[in-house]
């Protein structure tokens, strides 16, 4: 039973009549009975018509009854008497008092009329209750039974469980603390140290720049001293700066530049959606978390418009030559962003050209060398060293939505 | 020149609220001023629609346009509609048929049948109407719309990829059932048919795998009907049918990726978004060849013929999640699908067909 069907879908219209074979098996052999379906029907029908009968009907008979004793009349009081001449007595006090007993009667009977009436109320909203006040009832019962759904869907609270969250994230408030870097040294001496002079930078970053061209307004995240803000400016493009490091910002705003001091990420996602031409990160993704990474690129999707630009620059983990020059000097490197997988990411998210442009070859004077002397397979050695060794110590990903 | 779109209700997770902001991002480039107006507004959509009161009565120009979402009946649209003078573009992603919910909401039943009938008194005034599946398109001829062109949906599905599954929904999916996970999406509406859903389901489980489970994710709107079928579920003794009710984008992609497989017994859709939402996700597809469904699944999904079964709907979900040959062949499928629906693709047929009036 079950088998597979062989050649899935080369043939629908087969597959189906397949499946339909199957069931009239089924049935023929007793496994699914016959009138299952229609039976299931009509149980869905009696659920939706919602006429299950309420309990009224011992009620309705009990009203029928009292109709038969509604019939007030001094007539009905009975004169039988075991003493002779007593039935004659009892009519004779019985007239003598006729006007009292009438009057009785009649407010006995007016007293019942309106019991009955009050009983027939009752039981017609028993038996209906959707045309008396249980409307409103009902829609309690509603609002009711969407807050405990809602209710079940959401995470469950209690005290003993905040009390156990308060103490977990305390604990991880504390490690998490451990794991921050503050030093005492200024960034802008760390810059000045390590990335070069900014007339290095602008020089090697002009031709990143000319890829906003028409792309304005452009974001820059994490854009340090805001060399290339000043390229932006140069090729004509807006730029506006972020920056966590308040003393770089400082030094931006000095320049004449529009620069926020901030989370580049957090500032991103304030920004309404299609409000951007371009977003560029220079030597900022290495320092990022994989989560980060990933909301980055989705972010730059939303708030880019169709056209908008990303270009991201950053070590090339696929030199070898970069480990033990670079990378390892900047302590807050979390780790490299490997170009397949970055490239990966963006076009996952949408984006419709996704390039790599390889940039900083390593020194000529440090790559491994032969002459032409050597044996073939020295060279090829070499080649194949230098490839694993002294490939371009960057990328740039340029990315258009 | 103005483009604006006017629409009777607009609320958040609503496919034809989504599908007029998706308009309104491509009218910006061209015209930077269109706005979104509604007669009814959730107050979780903030400002992104405005009232209708709020539209600038003595703008109009002839040569202006009015784009129209048709939905249910709303007799001030209507007049409103009728007196305006900007050409109307008149946008259709299907009204739901009344008949279904006559014996569960006749009101409701009443609002459905009041939007055919202004449907049609549109009809005369309408420049160019827009359907987004043929099926639609013939409706529109139908009710005597003159130049009607199919105009696919414009959906961003990538979106949806790049939104996190919620944590809690994986769980709860994953652990409820240790079988097989099957996943519908659709709004507990009479025409979407979860009744038969449930009755192929408890099929399933009593005959053919016990240890299935089932989610069916979408708003309860008639109070009334969902009862009944949380009763249906209850007297039929079925735990593995889970009635999720409406869900957050993070959820939803929880369902969708755990799904083994996607399920509808609908008989009515006008185009049905959440079967391309399960391609997106390689989720295989059955559904019953009613309505829009066969032109928007084409060939990527098990297509069962109209007058199918509950008891044939059971074997078809059997087979889609034991046979690994039918689910990898369904699901490339379902990714070769996708492309036909692109929303670049979408985009331009939408502007090709507005400069026809513009």
């Amino acid at each position: 039973m079950d088998e597979p069907l062989g050649t899935p879908l080369s043939d629908v219209d087969r597959l189906v009549a397949e499946l339909r074979e199957r069931v009239e098996q089924r049935r023929r052999d007793g496994l699914v009975p016959d009138d299952l379906e229609e039976e299931l029907d009509e149980h869905f029908r009696r659920i939706a018509a919602h006429r299950i009968p309420p309990e009224t009907d011992d009620l309705e008979e009990a009203l029928e009854e009292l109709n038969l004793h509604m019939a007030f009349g001094a007539g009905r009081i009975r004169h039988e008497s075991t003493v002779l001449g007593g039935e004659r007595f009892h009519r004779a006090v019985g007239k003598a008092v006729a006007r009292q007993t009438h009057g009785v009667l009649e407010q006995v009977q007016e007293f019942a009329d309106a019991v009955r009436q009050v009983l027939r109320v009752m039981a017609d909203a028993l038996e209906n209750p959707k045309v008396h006040v249980h409307d409103e009832l009902i829609g309690m019962f509603d609002g009711i039974h969407e807050r405990i759904s809602a209710f079940e869907r959401g995470p469950v609270h209690s005290e003993a469980a905040v009390a156990d969250l308060r103490r977990r994230v305390e604990q991880l408030e504390e490690a998490e603390s451990k794991r921050q870097f503050r030093p005492w040294f200024l960034n802008e001496r760390f810059e000045a140290e390590f990335r070069g002079s900014s007339s290095e930078l602008l020089d090697r970053y002009r031709d990143l720049a000319l890829e906003f061209k028409g792309c304005s307004p452009v974001l820059d995240i994490g854009c340090g001293r805001g060399e290339f803000l000043e390229l932006l400016a140069e090729a004509g493009v807006d730029g506006i700066g972020v920056e966590l490091d308040p003393v770089l910002v400082q030094t931006c705003r000095d320049k004449g530049l529009d620069v926020d001091t901030g989370d580049g990420l957090s500032i991103l996602s304030a920004r309404p959606d299609d409000s951007l031409g371009g977003i560029v990160l220079i030597q900022v993704v290495e320092h990022l978390q994989p989560q980060q990474v990933v909301d980055l690129v989705a972010l730059a999707y939303d708030k880019l418009r169709s056209d908008g630009r990303v270009v991201i620059e950053t070590v090339n983990p696929q030199s070898l030559y970069v480990f033990a020059h670079s990378f390892y000097v900047d302590p807050t490197h979390h780790h490299p962003v490997h170009p397949a997988y970055l490239a990966f990411l963006f076009r996952e998210a949408g984006f419709r050209e996704v390039r790599i442009d390889w940039r900083s070859p390593p020194p000529v004077d440090d790559v491994l060398v032969t002459s032409e002397s050597d044996d073939e397979v020295v060279q090829e050695n070499v080649r194949r060293l230098n490839t694993l060794l002294f490939s371009p110590q960057d990328y740039a990903l340029i990315a258009t939505r | 020149m103005e483009i604006h779109q006017v629409l009777v209700t607009a609320a958040p997770a609503d496919a034809i609220t989504n599908a007029a902001l998706e308009i309104q991002r491509l009218l910006h480039r061209i015209v930077p001023t269109s706005k979104v107006y509604a007669r009814f507004i959730d107050s979780r959509m903030g400002s992104k629609v405005l009232p209708l009161s709020d539209y600038p009565r003595g703008s109009g120009r002839p040569g202006d346009v009015l784009l129209f979402h048709a939905s249910i009946g709303e007799p001030d649209v209507r007049e409103f509609l009728l007196e305006r003078p900007e050409q109307l573009v008149l946008i259709y992603h299907n009204i739901s048929p009344a008949q279904p919910f006559l014996e569960h909401d006749p009101v409701f039943a009443a609002l459905l049948e009041g939007g055919r009938r202004e449907l049609a008194d549109l009809a005369a005034r309408t420049r160019l109407a827009l359907a987004d599946s043929q099926f639609n398109a013939d409706e529109l001829v139908a009710l005597g719309y003159e130049d009607v062109r199919v105009s696919p949906l414009i959906i961003d599905l990538t979106g949806l990829r790049r939104v996190p599954p919620d944590p809690r929904t994986e769980d709860l999916f994953c652990t409820r059932a240790t079988g097989p996970r099957f996943l519908f999406v659709g709004q507990l509406l009479p025409h979407k048919r979860p009744d038969t859903l449930i009755k192929a389901f408890h099929i399933l489980t009593t005959y053919l795998i016990p240890d299935a489970q089932i989610a069916l994710v979408g708003a309860g709107r008639l109070p009334r009907y969902r009862r009944s079928l949380e009763r249906f579920v209850q007297e039929l003794n079925l735990p593995g049918v889970w009635l999720a009710g409406l869900v957050t984008d993070e959820q939803l992609v929880a369902f969708f990726r755990n799904a083994d497989c996607f399920v509808t017994a609908s008989e009515h859709e006008g185009f049905c978004v959440p079967v391309l939402e399960a391609m997106l996700f390689d989720v295989p597809v059955v559904a019953r060849g009613v309505a829009a469904l066969p032109e928007t699944i084409g060939d990527a999904g098990l297509v069962l013929p109209p007058d199918g079964d509950a008891t044939l709907l059971a074997e078809a979900m059997a087979v889609t999640v034991r046979d690994a040959d039918l689910r990898s062949e369904l699901v490339e499928r379902g990714r070769r699908r996708l492309d036909a629906f692109s929303a670049d693709r979408a985009r331009t047929t939408f502007l090709e067909n507005l400069a026809t009036v513009v």
